[in-house]
Order: C-alpha cells, then sequence, then structure tokens
C-alpha cells in the first residue's frame, strides 16, 4: 500500500516538472537570446550568453517610441475597466431585481447574446461605423471594449447577485435609502468578489488584445497599443533574430512584472468568482 | 418579498441600466443588424452606390473553394484543440490539486501562459519553429524535426495546434481547479467507506461536480477554435499557399484587403449560426447530466 502511494507521488511529481519544463523553455529561449549577440546564438541557439549584451534591446526601446506604446495600452485599458466595473455592476444590479418586469427580462436577453456573436459579425459593419463618426481612435476603442464587456459582465454578475440575499436592502430601504444609495453601500460591496473576476479577465483580455486595435489604431504609431507594436515590429527584424527575441521580451516585460508580485491575487480572484456564480 | 411596484419606484433602475443599454446598442446592436442588411447586398466596402442581391452572398460562399477550404480548416483545428485543451487542462486541474509540496508556485507557473498575448506567443513560436527547432534536429540527427514545421502544408496547422495549446490549457485548467476544490470532502470519505476504488470515486463524484466546469470551458474553447485569428496572422499568414486559413482570417482578409466587404459579413454571420448551433446542443446535452437534475 505505502509503495503503491510513494509510486504514485513520483509519478505525479515527474509529470508536474515536465509540465513546467514545457512551459518554461519557451521563456528560457526567448529570454537568452534577446541578450545574445547575433554571431553568439548563430554558434549555439540554447547556451546561456556569455556577457550581458544589452545593445538588442536598446535598439528596440530606441527603434520604436516604446514607452508611448506602453502609455496608451495603460490608458485604454484601466479606463475601460474602470468604467466597466460600473456600468456592469450597475445594470446587472437593475436586471437581477427586477426579473419580474418585461423590459428587464429582455435586457438580461440582449446582453446575453453577445456571448453567442462572434467578433467577425460586428467587426466590418463597426469599422466603417467608427470611422463615420471619427471614432477610430482610442476613444472609440475604449466606448467598444466598455460595450462588449457588457456580455460576460452581466452573465457573472447577474447569476452572483442571485446568491446574495435580499434581507439587507430591504433594511436599507426601510431606513430611507435611496436605490442608488443602497447600490453603492450595500450591494456594491457585497459584489467585490465577482467583480474581483471580471476585473481580471477584462484586464487580461483588453491589455493582450490584438484584433480591436488592428483594426482600430493601426493607421498612426502614435496610437498603436503593444501588442500592436509587436505586431508591426514584425517587418523590421526578418535577418536579426536577436532582435526579434528582444522585442518580445519587452513587450511580455510589464505584463510578467504584475504577474510576479499579484500572482496569487490574480488566481484566487479567477477561482472565487468561477465556483459562487 | 418586497419589491418595487410602482413605475415610480423603477425609475431609478430604468436609469441604472440606461449607460449600458445605449452603448450596448449603439457599438453591438446596430452593428449586428446592419452585418445583416449588408450581407444581403453586393458592397465592395468602399464605393458609394451598391445594389440588393438577396442571398446570393451565402450561395456563393458554399460554391467557394477558398470557403470551403477555411471552413475544414477552422473545424478540423477546433476539433483537436478542443479535444486536447479539456484532457490536458483537466489532468493539469488533477496533478495541481494532489498533496503536493510548492503547490503556489506549481501553480503559478502553469496559469503564466494565460497572462501573456496571443500575438506575441505566436510570434515566439513561430521563431521556435523557424530557427530552434531545426537546431535540434541537426544537432541529434533526427530528420523530421530538421524542416520548419510550419513551412509543411500538411503539418503547419499542427505547429499551430501546438502554440494554442501551450496557451490555452491554463484558463480552463484555473476553472477545473476551482471546481475540483468546491467538492466536499465528506463525500470522498463516505465513498471510502464504502468500499469505492479511485476510479470509481472520481467517475461518481469528481465529474459530476465539474460538469459546469466542463461547460464553461467547452463554450470558451469552441469559440476560441471557431473564431482562431491572432496566431495565424502571427505564424503562417493562412500559409503556405492557403493550408491555414481560418474562418476569421478570411473574413478579415476579404472585408479589409480585398475589397469583399459585404461578402466577408455573409460569412461571419455563417460563422454565427455555426456557434449558435453548437451551444445549444451542447447546453442540451450537458445540463441533464449536472448535479442535482436527473
Amino acid at each position: 500500500m505505502n509503495k503503491k502511494r510513494l509510486s504514485l507521488k513520483i509519478l505525479i511529481y515527474a509529470f508536474l516538472v515536465l509540465g513546467l519544463l514545457l512551459i518554461l523553455f519557451p521563456m528560457y529561449l526567448t529570454v537568452i537570446v534577446a541578450f545574445k549577440t547575433p554571431a553568439e546564438s548563430a554558434e549555439n541557439f540554447f547556451s546561456f550568453p556569455r556577457q550581458l549584451y544589452l545593445d538588442n534591446l536598446k535598439t528596440v526601446v530606441r527603434a520604436e517610441n516604446f514607452l508611448y506604446f506602453l502609455v496608451n495600452s495603460v490608458v485604454i485599458t484601466a479606463v475601460s475597466l474602470a468604467v466597466i466595473l460600473c456600468f456592469v455592476s450597475l445594470s446587472s444590479y437593475a436586471i437581477s431585481r427586477n426579473k419580474d418586469s418585461r423590459y428587464f427580462r429582455f435586457l438580461h436577453i440582449y446582453f446575453l447574446a453577445g456571448i453567442f456573436v462572434p467578433f467577425q459579425v460586428i467587426m466590418l459593419p463597426l469599422v466603417k461605423f467608427m470611422s463615420r463618426m471619427n471614432l477610430t481612435n482610442q476613444t472609440g476603442i475604449i466606448l467598444l471594449y466598455i460595450t462588449l464587456a457588457n456580455a460576460q459582465g452581466v452573465f457573472l454578475c447577474v447569476n452572483y447577485l442571485k446568491s446574495i440575499p435580499m434581507e439587507m436592502e430591504e433594511a436599507a430601504h426601510i431606513d430611507g435609502c435611496s436605490a442608488f444609495r443602497t447600490f453603492f453601500s450595500v450591494v456594491f460591496p457585497l459584489m467585490k468578489p465577482i467583480l474581483v473576476t471580471l476585473f481580471i479577465m477584462d484586464a487580461l483580455w483588453i491589455w493582450n488584445d490584438f484584433q480591436l486595435p488592428l483594426i482600430m489604431l493601426n493607421r498612426s504609431s502614435e496610437q498603436w497599443t503593444l501588442p500592436l507594436f509587436q505586431y508591426n515590429f514584425k517587418g523590421q527584424y526578418s535577418f536579426d533574430y536577436n532582435l526579434a527575441f528582444a522585442s518580445f521580451l519587452i513587450s511580455m516585460l510589464p505584463i510578467m512584472i504584475v504577474y510576479a508580485f499579484l500572482q496569487r491575487h490574480i488566481i484566487g480572484g479567477l477561482t472565487d468568482g468561477a465556483v459562487k456564480s | 418579498m418586497r419589491k418595487p411596484k410602482s413605475p415610480n419606484k423603477k425609475m431609478p433602475f430604468y436609469i441604472m441600466s440606461l449607460p449600458s443599454l445605449v452603448l450596448y446598442s449603439f457599438f453591438f446592436g446596430i452593428p449586428v443588424v446592419s452585418g445583416v442588411y449588408y450581407s444581403l447586398t453586393d458592397w465592395d466596402g468602399m464605393s458609394k452606390s451598391y445594389r440588393f442581391i438577396g442571398l446570393d452572398n451565402y450561395l456563393n460562399s458554399f460554391q467557394d473553394g477558398r470557403f470551403w477550404n477555411s471552413f475544414r480548416f477552422t473545424f478540423q483545428y477546433t476539433f483537436i484543440l478542443v479535444a486536447a485543451v479539456i484532457v490536458i487542462s483537466l489532468a493539469i486541474a488533477l496533478l495541481l490539486n494532489a498533496e503536493i509540496k510548492a503547490k503556489g508556485f506549481f501553480r503559478s507557473v502553469y496559469f503564466f501562459p494565460a497572462v501573456l498575448s496571443l500575438i506575441t506567443v505566436g510570434l515566439i513560436f513561430n521563431q521556435i519553429f523557424y530557427r530552434a527547432v531545426p537546431q535540434l534536429g541537426e544537432r541529434f540527427g533526427i530528420e523530421c524535426l530538421q524542416s520548419n514545421l510550419l513551412g509543411n502544408p500538411q503539418l503547419a496547422i499542427w505547429g499551430i495546434l501546438i502554440t494554442n495549446i501551450w496557451q490555452g490549457a491554463a484558463m480552463p485548467a484555473i476553472v477545473f481547479l476551482a471546481g475540483l476544490q468546491s467538492v466536499p470532502k465528506d463525500l470522498y470519505e463516505a465513498a471510502t467507506i464504502d468500499g469505492a476504488n479511485g476510479i470509481q470515486k472520481f467517475r461518481f463524484i469528481t465529474i459530476p461536480f465539474l460538469i459546469p466546469m466542463l461547460s464553461i470551458n467547452l463554450v470558451l474553447v469552441v469559440k476560441s477554435g471557431l473564431t482562431v485569428f491572432d496566431y495565424i496572422v502571427a505564424m503562417t499568414d493562412g500559409g503556405p499557399g492557403r493550408a491555414t486559413e481560418s474562418i476569421a482570417y478570411i473574413i478579415y482578409q476579404q472585408g479589409f484587403r480585398q475589397y469583399q466587404f459585404a461578402y466577408g459579413v455573409a460569412q461571419s454571420i455563417i460563422l454565427l449560426i455555426i456557434i449558435v448551433f453548437l451551444s445549444v446542443i451542447q447546453t442540451k446535452l450537458l445540463s441533464r447530466k449536472e448535479v442535482g437534475q436527473q
């Protein structure tokens, strides 16, 4: 019995470590190639760099206005998220507490329909529509993220609100709170777990999104986000792949740093909301 | 239970729902409806006038070799992706849920691919298939590794799939892990007392509790497979030849590059119909098997 258990344990660790290596190998390559000279990596692709060669990274940062793209990505993600959390929680609350009303039942289905509609369906008409209104810029893309986040957001939040008892809201109502006051001081704090889940999912989506920036912001490089920079930089490294890996490393760096500090909260936040809703 | 009844009391709720409703109708509702309308015309996306041509775009799509080719590619891709991701992510979740040391560390590393952008991961693997794998093949004398996987029309799909699985298994694994942690421990204890073995416990306790998670994961992975775009752009640009053109890729190409705007929109609506159809089937099949429902 004991022997069987021990061998099972060894098997588990063996698989875990195998997976670990498979995940880390591409990351290892990205980091080491970014720090090697072209001659050195031609000699041996996989070896550790002999010295810390920083010219690749410098070339990438200098050739392109990297800081600019970083700021663009941060602004678009932050503004979108702030508005998403506010709008989604408000409309989800209104929907979940008015199930007897035909209007709110319709609204619920209307929002949920968005989950099934692939982005490609609205992509082409949307671009025509946005360029006609002069919205193919950062304001436009933020409006689109806020819109598109509604489908999944309302789905998660309305589900979650089912599990929150109404007694507290009724007490607040009896004490003379308006519906808005009740929402902001009673319901919103109770929704925190699911809003954290939503925040993380939408943050990852918007930060890493490529398709919307590609069709909305690709005209002038001032508007680029990090994924768009990564894509457009492709043409510049066709001969120098050390430069390519330097650009991969640089565009991954911000999210890697955030992840290093917040990984526990990110994973915990995702699982908490997923179980309860 | 007291609920606001008079229209006056409901006013604040209407106001609460208003911002979302307005934005959603403007930037989602109207584009969907106008998309359906455009799909019935011959608009190229640029010129001022266009004609109403009924269902021609749809009928032509079904006779278009390029569309069928992308259709076949997308379905093959989605089928393999879903099978692989579900199995691998469930395995990862079970491993991470076992009694192991350094649980937090393993969990962090396994989730890491999910925070990266698809375009960067695609470009990294593109370089790996182009430069690193052939070097490995030469060094160890393995012939099949010596050429670029992505340059071979028959094998390019596997290169993209490997990339997608590397990144795409992380999120479903965390969802499964959350499901495993929600299974009450005393159920396992009771089953042990009744003499159930490990496989029986997995089959009759673990699986039923994982059905809701399976259902979420299936919806997400199926949708991501049917709409695959970023990896294609980053890794093969639809090539070699047209071997890896997905439906999402040709919709983009036709709409923005080849002045076949209305034609592209029609194909996107075909894609929508397929997704709705698959989702309905899947919800029907899985909702019967959930815990607490007979």
